[in-house]
């Protein structure tokens, strides 16, 4: 297998919207040169679609959501944290949002919000960290070295390409890692810079790189790389950029993906996430997550709005999911415990609003107490992957990234591809 | 060949610039016989092999570095008694100061309610919460109790982050660096956070038994841990009991602290749950709530009987699988990422006859060849906290400086002390390193050699153009609470999260939150916020050294494993002799102060700086 440096030689001459330093300097060297001069800002001409994940970590309690106030099997199984039709953002005859899901609510309303009921896998893990890595690379119960979008990016973009994926946070998920781009990792695009003198930066700019002395040293020059392409683009992109709208408390880090595709960067996959398992709610859980929900609520609804401001909002979808859902029976400390199935939401003006997928029956739990899954969340992904982001250029892409053939689901049939391929 | 000569000759083939040199060479080299034999060999290396290139390595596994006179000391001991040295520290050291509380506890704040919500309904019940009373009448009659809510959340966590600083000081200081090493390790092991914690006490308390118990039997630290408040609180173990276990605390133990995944069931998790019940706290001591516990029949790991929480940590130690996890987690921390499965078998049976004693497996590991073997040296990503404290010891300081803020140096980096993102720590070797990350660590040499003038500690006084200091600028115009506390500008429709902020008549939530940073930073003391205050001057004079290349190979045995080539070094001594107007150190003294620290800032923001 090519290591992604031999693969960046090999496609260094790809052209981007973006110049790049010249290639006779070495990587390590640009990297620490930073040399802003030769950087240009200059608006991307690319309208290519883009996909935004968002992982609420920590496994989100998809019944005290999206809340089926017409099952009495609901009440029962969470006599004191069931949540009331009363107490509901009404959403239909079947179903109402969690009061903090106020975002939702108004997507859903203005038809930008697909409701995929019933995602999981066989066999479901109820470790965190073994459930998210199943999720992050699209292999339940396996594993895979490259996350499913890093995957997805270099089926898309099988040379080395600048700003293909973007991770925001203080550390790179799995979901991102490719074997063929180097992901932009960052968490505060203020900090996203080599501070340093003058004199210093023209030092730099001459210093050949010392050979790689071994994996991790090589690991280490392909950060360097990664950095040096996109700090300055996205430090520009945040500091020009205002927001239009109320994104609410805490809305993760979607305003900084709104400045990166304000600013037309070429990145066509994001990702971020309501960190440090956030959702894990096993004690006290209404008011708490309540509160969490109207974090990330608010933090999605302002986004997809900011977009539709912005005149963007046809290029992007957003997918969200957790590791896993939660106990159907509550507790005794009013919360939940780690559970299976659960809700899936694609969110975005390209969505065809709605609920997909079937809604687990409350009264067949599996032997544990647990929902049995209706749809593989690999099903989603297909649905993302073919009917979105390859648009009409690529058949049978998802087959590629994720292994074998999912069934999509219906999300985005009924509204015309906006985007121009 | 011996391998040490091996080492030796190729590290004068570099031009004797650095051991690491010579280790990275050998690296791409097909493997010479001497390494294979010492690759996963766990007998000793002997004295004759032993020397200052391997104390040094040996002080930055087991400890966080430290100059080449420390490591040329250590060289003189056996590798068996440096290792104890290490561990047990020297009886002439100094005795290391406890950490000072500033006094912010009220008795009232325990036990502290899990929410807000949870604070102003217990208010509304009881008449009062938290030690404070409820207004009789009045406008906001349960603001008293809001406002002492949101001191307390600021001011643990304030006080917290000088516990941060109490240990960063004390592994600079320490004499057995390798117990604070191993605290550390154990501390991203039996990871819990403060945010959820909320209570720097029991964080305190915790962090004491990771200290004074971490390299003794695994099993005594692994019962205490699981007693200890801060876990308990931290994994929900204080609300398991016996109609409705609990399952997280007992799902953690065996997946993280102890099995690792893949070596118990579902069925396990549940049973040992149920034998977990009636774990609780009172303050900050443990104690079991009879009424609570399941005195039950439990099946688990193949075994049945009326078990209890300890007896269940004993069956799961038995597991074969349990000491290869922990083991095979130790290796990769102290000695390399990559380890082959019988190795590891090995090594779980190593523990297991060691009865699980800590250091004294350490000893083993850190004494053996495997040890010792070119491919186990300066291959790590060094962790933040690590990087930081070792740049310190090497820079010669004597006190971790205030500016740069350790915890946000650390933090901005990835590895917050008593914040680890989650109950599975921190992920270490390449986690460590993005390309923003890559950038935040050249600015940290940046921030110290040349301090930041524009700085003001936000933990303590939060940043200009955050929503609390607008509130507090709108409350000082003048404007009464409920305008002052509306969320700044954005037109549109208002966030969920925004209306329900103020939703209740008889608080303002805000005004808590502002107020209650008023009450914390009147009562934490404050972090010293004295600069490094180098003297790289008087080293390179010390040291007589008198060329541009004097210094740079003198720094770059001072401060790497993995040397940067030889080119770069050339570069950097023709920037150096450019910078001074003159290649004669001597004659450009009352001057090189300024040049010195760029050059310094330009090394030790290199990539083979990060590498241990």
């Amino acid at each position: 297998m090519k290591s992604r440096r031999s693969l960046l030689k090999a496609g260094a001459t790809t052209s981007t919207a973006l110049a790049l330093t010249p290639l006779s300097l070495s990587s390590t060297a640009r990297a620490y040169a930073n040399t802003s001069s030769t950087m240009t800002k200059k608006r991307s001409v690319t309208s290519n679609p883009i996909l935004v994940v968002v992982e609420l970590s920590g496994g989100n309690d998809g019944l005290n959501t999206v809340v089926p106030h017409s099952d009495p099997a609901y009440y029962q199984h969470r006599p004191t944290i069931g949540i009331p039709r009363n107490a509901l953002h009404s959403l239909d005859e079947q179903y109402g949002f969690n009061k903090g899901a106020l975002g939702l609510k108004r997507l859903w309303d203005t038809g930008d919000l697909a409701v995929i009921h019933g995602c999981g896998y066989d066999n479901p893990s109820y470790s965190h960290f073994s459930s998210a890595a199943y999720w992050h690379t699209a292999t339940p119960n396996s594993g895979n070295e490259y996350g499913w979008l890093g995957r997805l990016a270099d089926s898309l973009q099988p040379t080395p390409t600048p700003n293909m994926l973007m991770g925001i946070g203080t550390a790179q998920t799995l979901a991102i890692k490719s074997q063929v781009h180097s992901p932009v990792v960052f968490d505060d695009p203020l900090r996203f810079q080599r501070n340093m003198l003058s004199e210093q930066r023209q030092m730099l700019a001459q210093l050949q790189p010392s050979a790689a002395t071994s994996k991790t040293h090589d690991f280490m020059n392909d950060v360097a790389d990664s950095a040096q392409q996109a700090s300055q683009l996205v430090r520009q992109a945040w500091s020009q950029y205002q927001p239009q709208v109320d994104y609410g408390v805490a809305p993760m880090d979607l305003p900084k993906v709104a400045a990166c595709i304000a600013a037309g960067l070429p990145t066509q996959i994001y990702h971020v996430a309501f960190r440090n398992n956030a959702f894990d709610t096993h004690v006290q859980q209404p008011a708490l997550h309540q509160r969490l929900l109207s974090y990330a609520c608010d933090g999605l609804h302002g986004f997809i709005r900011e977009l539709e401001a912005m005149g963007e909002a046809h290029r992007v979808v957003v997918l969200v999911h957790s590791e896993f859902g939660r106990r159907v029976g509550e507790n005794a400390n009013g919360g939940t415990d780690h559970g299976s199935a659960n809700l899936m939401f694609l969110a975005g003006q390209p969505v065809t609003g709605g609920h997909y997928g079937t809604a687990p029956d409350l009264t067949k739990l599996r032997a544990d107490d647990n929902l049995q899954h209706t749809v593989d969340f690999r099903q989603v992904y297909a649905t993302a992957i073919d009917a979105w982001l390859a648009g009409s250029q690529v058949t049978g892409l998802s087959n590629q990234v994720l292994g074998s053939r999912f069934t999509r689901l219906p999300i985005f049939d009924t509204k015309p591809n906006r985007i121009a391929t | 060949m011996p391998l040490c000569k091996l080492v030796m000759v190729l590290a004068l083939a570099a031009g004797g610039l650095h051991p690491g040199a010579a280790t990275a060479q050998t690296q791409d080299q097909p493997q010479s016989q001497d390494e294979t034999v010492w690759l996963e060999n766990l007998s000793p290396i002997t004295r004759q092999n032993w020397n200052a290139d391997h104390a040094a390595h040996l002080l930055s596994r087991a400890g966080f570095g430290g100059t080449p006179q420390d490591a040329s000391k250590l060289a003189k001991l056996s590798p068996k008694r440096a290792v104890r040295q290490l561990s047990r520290g020297q009886r002439s050291a100094p005795t290391l100061a406890d950490f000072t509380h500033s006094g912010v506890f009220n008795p009232g704040l325990d036990p502290f309610p899990s929410s807000r919500p949870a604070t102003t309904n217990l208010a509304k019940a009881e008449g009062q919460a938290l030690g404070i009373q409820v207004k009789p009448s009045g406008n906001r009659p349960m603001q008293p109790v809001v406002n002492e809510f949101f001191y307390w959340l600021r001011a643990s966590r304030l006080e917290t982050d000088r516990v941060a600083y109490w240990w960063a000081n004390r592994m600079l200081h320490t004499s057995a660096p390798l117990q604070e090493k191993t605290a550390l390790f154990w501390h991203g092991h039996f990871a819990t956070n403060e945010d959820k914690v909320r209570d720097y006490r029991k964080m305190l308390q915790q962090l004491n038994i990771l200290q004074n118990h971490g390299l003794g039997s695994f099993r005594e630290l692994l019962v205490k841990v699981a007693q200890d408040p801060a876990m308990l609180t931290f994994l929900d173990a204080g609300v398991n009991v016996k109609d409705s276990p609990n399952e997280n605390f007992a799902r953690e133990v065996m997946e993280l602290f102890t099995l690792g995944v893949g070596s118990y069931g579902e069925n396990d998790v549940r049973e040992a749950a149920r034998a977990f019940t009636g774990w609780n706290f009172q303050a900050l001591n443990f104690q079991i709530n009879q009424a609570d516990h399941d005195t039950g029949s439990k099946t688990l790991l193949g075994k049945t009987g009326n078990f209890d929480g300890v007896e269940v940590l004993d069956l799961i130690l038995e597991q074969p699988a349990a000491a290869e996890f922990i083991a095979g987690k130790l290796y990769r921390y102290f000695v390399r990422e990559e380890l082959s499965p019988t190795f590891q078998v090995e090594l779980g049976q190593r523990l297991q006859a060691l009865d699980y004693r800590i250091g004294d497996f350490l000893e083993l590991l850190l004494t053996s060849k495997d040890f010792y073997a070119p491919l186990s040296q300066g291959s790590r990503i060094k962790g933040p906290v690590e990087l930081v404290i070792s740049t310190y010891k090497k820079m010669g300081l004597t006190d971790v400086p205030g500016t740069p803020d350790f915890n946000l140096v650390t933090g901005g980096l990835g590895q917050r002390l008593l914040h680890p993102p989650t109950v599975a720590g921190w992920s270490h070797g390449r986690s460590w390193i993005t390309p923003s990350l890559l950038f935040e660590r050249g600015n940290f040499v940046l921030d110290l050699v040349f301090p930041d003038i524009s700085f003001v500690p936000p933990d303590r006084y939060p940043s200009y153009g955050s929503e609390i200091v607008n509130v507090h600028k709108r409350l000082r115009s003048g404007l009464d609470i409920s305008n002052a506390t509306k969320p700044s500008g954005t037109s549109g429709e208002m966030a969920a999260s925004n209306m329900l902020a103020d939703a209740d008549e008889a608080f303002n939530t805000r005004y808590g939150s502002y107020r209650g940073w008023q009450m914390a930073i009147e009562r934490v003391l404050p972090i010293p916020r004295h600069t490094a205050r180098l003297q790289l001057t008087k080293q390179v004079l010390d040291a007589k050294l008198t060329s541009p290349e004097q210094v740079i190979s003198y720094w770059v045995e001072r401060y790497f494993l993995v040397a940067p080539s030889a080119q770069t070094q050339a570069q950097l001594a023709t920037a150096l002799e450019q910078a001074l107007g003159t290649a004669d150190i001597q004659a450009a003294q009352s001057y090189l102060e300024e040049p010195l620290r760029n050059l310094l800032h330009l090394l030790l923001s290199l990539p083979e700086y990060q590498l241990g």
